[in-house]
């Protein structure tokens, strides 16, 4: 069984997630030639029942990006814009949504958003991380979050959840982005800012 | 509404009771009604294997199985009368590789019940789609929602309280049309009857 993670490494993790959706957001930025704003990012661990829940509402229809993960820490990178919404991320882009043209705009989206999260990432800490092609899959919330944390906690107690809303401006269109490491990478994380031992 | 999440089970003889597990993905919804006794049970399991744990009985395929069936037993439920629904085990994602858990899932609830002689009256597993499993305790009626989509029928319920149909999703009562046509005409004498007798 997992210990639990102390307040100063959630501190620190959530300092990573800022500062890695920080970089996400001037990508998507950049990409929409629009302004983004990005929320306080949480960083949560709990039990894969209770992470589920802290993602939103489990029936809510999504288009959701996922980037595997690989390098010195397996897991993976989600994004999930609300299925309505991605008609207008997809506009803002010159492309139709739910087209084949449109899923590959969202998985292109996911691939830059991913990537450059992952330098944000890999800047602070100094881990290789290496994003794996993007999946795009249109579902209910929870079976993807579910799904997806059954895949990298396992029969695990613990799920790590980082997540941070990126918001563009003027539109109806946010992005809430989730980190979610496979059990047992978490100390890894943690490693090279000096915290991968419970202080508490 | 009582949610059940991930692991958990709910056994319930309210009649106005709905159990829902919500967005449903490599997870199984294994539904137990048994209409004449009134009570209907919903587990939400996660992984096909315990191992060697012996805590959260409700998580795993093998353990979950007899504890549901011993629950729904042990609140006055037969076994012959189960009508056992099982909903679920997607393949979502292809890039999880050779470990498809949604078909290890369905298997092992498969099996598991097959040990305790339980046989499966309906199924809606496999594909790509995450689903929401509904249990409406008094009707023993069940239903498979996919995302973007309207809810199908799995179990249809006793018409019994046919008119709760009516606060679910448009399409539901199109699909439980039968029964609720035969309440509607066994209803009819019946409110005349009650009119007469107030007149």
């Amino acid at each position: 069984m997992n210990p639990s993670l102390s307040d100063i490494q959630l501190d620190a993790l959530r300092e990573l997630a800022n500062i890695a959706s920080g970089t996400a957001a001037t990508a998507l930025s950049q990409m929409l030639a629009r302004e983004v704003e990005i929320s306080v990012p949480r960083a949560l661990a709990l039990s894969p029942v209770d992470a589920v829940d802290a993602c939103g509402d489990p029936e809510r229809h999504v288009a959701g990006v996922v980037v595997p993960l690989r390098g010195d820490i397996e897991g993976l990178v989600l994004l999930m814009i609300p299925f309505e919404q991605a008609e207008s991320l997809c506009s803002l882009l010159g492309v139709q949504a739910h087209t084949e043209v449109g899923d590959s705009a969202l998985r292109e989206i996911g691939n830059i958003l991913a990537t450059s999260y992952l330098n944000g990432l890999g800047a602070m800490t100094g881990l290789a991380l290496e994003p794996s092609p993007p999946h795009l899959h249109n579902d209910m919330l929870g079976a993807i979050v579910s799904t997806l944390l059954v895949g990298t906690a396992g029969a695990d107690d613990l799920a790590l959840v980082l997540d941070s809303e990126l918001d563009v401006s003027g539109e109806p269109c946010s992005i809430s982005f989730l980190l979610l490491p496979t059990s047992g990478q978490i100390s890894d994380l943690l490693a090279p800012l000096g915290l991968a031992e419970p202080t508490d | 509404m009582a949610a059940v999440r991930m692991g958990e089970m709910v056994v319930s003889t309210n009649a106005d009771d709905e159990l829902v597990a919500l967005g449903l993905g490599s997870c199984i919804g294994l539904a137990i009604v048994d209409r004449s006794a009134g009570i209907a049970g919903l587990a939400h399991i996660v992984l096909p294997e315990s191992g060697d744990r012996s805590d959260q009985l409700g998580k795993f395929a093998n353990t979950a199985v007899p504890e549901l069936i011993a629950r729904v037993r042990g609140a006055g439920g037969v076994t012959r009368r189960f009508e056992t629904c099982v909903a679920g085990g997607a393949r979502m994602f292809e890039m999880t590789g050779g470990l498809d858990i949604g078909a290890r899932n369905e298997a092992a609830v498969r099996a598991a019940l097959d040990q305790a002689g339980v046989r499966v009256r309906a199924a809606e597993t496999g594909g790509n789609q995450g689903r929401t499993v509904k249990v409406a305790v008094g009707q023993g009626l069940v239903t498979v929602r996919v995302a973007g989509q309207s809810a199908v029928t799995l179990l249809a319920g006793r018409g019994r309280r046919g008119d709760d149909l009516a606060s679910g999703r448009g399409p539901t009562i199109a699909r439980s049309t039968t029964a609720s046509s035969a309440t509607g005409a066994l209803r009819e004498p019946r409110a005349a009857m009650r009119i007469g007798a107030w007149l």
